[in-house]
């Protein structure tokens, strides 16, 4: 009888500590079943984007809202990026624990999220309209309306991607101000390769040959943008991509490439240490650079400039992509929850000044009309004189395609065509149509 | 007795057996429900698809770059793995003292990190460093990851690094069960080294280079971290192993039911290359009578 009860106890207890090594350690921040109230508190769970500037932000923005509600309590912490932090929101969507709201949403991860039913359109919210009023932010969100009428992401900041030029190399070749057309640049690649041979090139990078998704972001779609007035590209499940522009930037990239002005290969910090003369850069590049290559200076050795247009096209008209991401609400909060976050981020957007801060903790530019016509920017833009060509670019941007295959559309551009092209592959025509045809199907 | 010692057993396996079933057994079958369905695990509802995702992953280009890069990855990787243990196990075993402290040393890199290693060998590689202006100087430009074969040979070569003191271990071990007096009676017969190794030592030494052999080829289906951080499964998908095509399915495309069908898919592969791999290590060891 004893030998029998100890069998049980030994099975039970063995049972226990398996069951309890499966937990995670935490408590569940997920909304079903409690509501996130409690002794009339709203909890809202809010994930920030995994890098500690933006958590500080919230943490500060969501103390200095809970001092003023009392009925609110905002749990700000950061998403998980193990995998990805797509694929932690995801898994806590698919677990039950999905938050109130997150930041760090690109406009395809939020199709993805949409076409899930995951996300509340906030446009359904009361005092949505009041925040795009009050943030002053009407053309600026414009172009995120989904292909079904709604408004799903609240873009946070707009980034309109700018070119980087080595003023002193530009200098060196006797230009005081960077080209801006096709064949100026196509020009200007065969001084530097006269002068520097091997050891300069136009656009050094290995992504120009990686045909991971994002990476088509920061190349083609800068170029594309720019060639074809911010053609959308895709509209929902439709492709409208310019072919005339489209053939131009990949022509542009093959003659930069027949005139070795492509470097798609491994470099340490090419753009920083001189081998390449020209890429894309992001304002967040900034912070990194006063750490890291002080001696980079703008207006000295290096300048920005929106991307070059076709010969034939003015330069002023030039168009660029969004690097901008924003916030969105999950359709598993609660009303309560809900109705708690819309109004937090209402008082978020009603002072300037918190997108002063914003701008100012992290140099990405809020997604606002009025950045260079507010005086609550101009001292940070005044100090900061690098952040002004994006801060008066933010109307030029196009944001990302609102498909939620963006993945696979995006790779197949660079597998298809813009890749290939660097390589010198295939030619500009047959790229673009194998892309064409490619995406189509895709889209289908 | 018999019962009651069936009943302990039960219970000392028990540990196992439910870890297997919850952690193994559960698992397989919620991955194969997805692998039939067109769930992102997020959309409130899902279609089951029957067989369709393995029929797209079948066709896809990726999929196929996965499966043959695999054996790639096992032809270099294998034989350069193999050799380097054998010499080290042999090397270290012929050591008079201090075996353990250079078995460690050769252990180290398989307790290294594969991001930390990866990242070193970028820097390695960069179009500037180094190595790589000295060989402009004598007219070699060589694009090592951007080219399909010195892509594939850069990531065997970095895992057979990894993993040469982990198989040497396993070898040496199997060294030191050798009796002595085999090769002393070896000697008195006037073997010659040559003839000692391969008639003695080799022979003797079989079951734990079976072992070593059959570890090395699974390692070639689990590659990811080094792909990852080096290649990103490029150029044109000549480093696309299955790890990287179910993580890009998966964590990218956040296709659960289609990457749930590539990971079913990629586990018959893994599942029947062992088995034939085995099967052909075992001919190989009876026809040469080794055991």
């Amino acid at each position: 009888m004893i030998k029998k009860s100890l069998g049980v106890l030994l099975t039970a207890a063995l049972a226990t500590t398996i069951l309890s090594a499966c937990s995670t350690g935490q408590s569940s921040t997920g909304n079903s079943g409690s509501g996130g109230s409690s002794s009339g508190v709203t909890t809202i769970e809010f994930w920030a984007a995994p890098n500690p500037t933006q958590q500080a932000y919230w943490q500060e923005m969501a103390k200095a809202y809970e001092s003023e509600h009392s009925n609110v309590k905002i749990n700000v912490s950061a998403i998980k990026e193990s995998p990805t932090s797509e694929a932690s929101i995801q898994s806590a969507i698919a677990a039950k624990s999905a938050p109130t709201m997150s930041e760090n949403i690109n406009r395809g991860f939020g199709a993805q999220l949409a076409d899930s039913k995951a996300l509340v359109p906030l446009d359904t919210l009361d005092g949505f309209q009041d925040i795009i009023k009050e943030r002053n932010m009407t053309n600026t969100i414009e172009p995120w309306k989904f292909a079904d009428g709604h408004q799903y992401v609240l873009p946070i900041y707009s980034n309109a991607m700018l070119f980087g030029w080595r003023l002193d190399v530009l200098k060196e070749l006797g230009y005081n101000e960077p080209p801006q057309t096709y064949s100026e640049i196509v020009e200007l690649t065969k001084k530097l390769k006269d002068k520097y041979g091997d050891k300069k090139y136009l656009w050094a990078k290995a992504d120009l040959a990686d045909p991971t998704a994002w990476k088509r972001w920061f190349d083609f779609y800068m170029l594309y943008d720019a060639a074809s007035g911010g053609n959308k590209f895709i509209e929902g499940s439709q492709f409208t991509g310019d072919q005339k522009a489209g053939e131009e930037v990949l022509t542009f990239v093959d003659n930069l490439r027949k005139e070795s002005g492509l470097l798609a290969r491994q470099v340490t910090d090419p753009f920083e240490n001189g081998v390449g003369v020209f890429t894309d850069v992001g304002p967040w590049t900034f912070t990194t650079w006063k750490e890291k290559y002080p001696n980079l200076k703008y207006g000295e050795n290096f300048t920005l400039s929106m991307p070059p247009v076709p010969d034939g096209m003015d330069p002023k008209d030039s168009k660029t992509f969004a690097d901008t991401k924003g916030l969105v609400v999950y359709a598993s909060a609660t009303k309560e929850q809900q109705a708690a976050a819309i109004d937090f981020i209402k008082w978020l957007y009603a002072d300037a000044a918190n997108d002063a801060k914003w701008f100012e903790q992290t140099n990405l530019p809020p997604a606002r009309d009025d950045l260079t016509t507010n005086d609550s920017f101009k001292a940070i833009l005044d100090q900061q004189p690098e952040l002004k060509p994006y801060a008066e670019n933010v109307p030029n941007a196009i944001p990302p395609m609102d498909n939620a295959k963006y993945n696979d559309l995006q790779t197949i551009i660079g597998t298809e065509a813009f890749n290939k092209v660097v390589k010198g592959e295939i030619s500009p025509a047959d790229g673009w149509a194998n892309m064409k045809k490619a995406i189509e199907s895709a889209l289908q | 007795m018999d019962q009651r010692n069936n009943k302990m057993g039960w219970l000392f396996t028990s540990p196992y057996l439910i870890y297997s079933l919850i952690f193994f057994f559960g698992p397989l079958i919620w991955s194969f429900f997805l692998s039939v369905t067109d769930w992102n695990l997020i959309a409130p509802t899902f279609n089951i698809i029957g067989f369709e995702n393995f029929m797209d992953a079948l066709k896809s280009p990726s999929v196929h770059s996965a499966f043959w890069v695999t054996y790639k990855f096992m032809l270099i990787f294998v034989p350069i793995v193999t050799v380097l243990a054998i010499a080290v196990a042999v090397l270290v075993h012929g050591l008079p003292r201090f075996k353990s402290l250079f078995l460690i040393g050769f252990f180290l890199p398989y307790l290294s990190s594969g991001v930390v290693s990866s990242l070193i060998v970028k820097g390695l590689l960069s179009y500037t460093s180094p190595l790589n202006v000295f060989l402009r100087k004598i007219g070699l430009d060589i694009d090592w990851l951007g080219t399909p074969l010195s892509a594939l040979f850069i990531v065997g070569l970095i895992l057979a690094w990894k993993f040469t003191g982990y198989y040497a271990l396993i070898l040496t071990s199997g060294l030191e069960s050798i009796d002595k007096e085999v090769y002393e009676a070896a000697a008195i017969d006037g073997v010659t080294e040559r003839q000692r190794f391969w008639r003695i030592t080799l022979p003797l030494l079989y079951p734990s280079l079976y072992t070593t052999l059959i570890l090395a080829f699974g390692v070639t289906f689990g590659i990811f971290t080094e792909v990852y951080q080096l290649t990103g499964g490029g150029p044109n998908n000549a480093t696309n192993t299955w790890q990287m095509e179910i993580f890009k399915q998966a964590f990218t495309n956040l296709q659960a039911g289609y990457a749930s069908a590539v990971a079913l898919l990629a586990s018959v592969a893994t599942f029947i290359s062992i088995f034939i791999i085995r099967k052909l290590l075992e001919i190989w060891g009876k026809r040469n009578g080794w055991v």
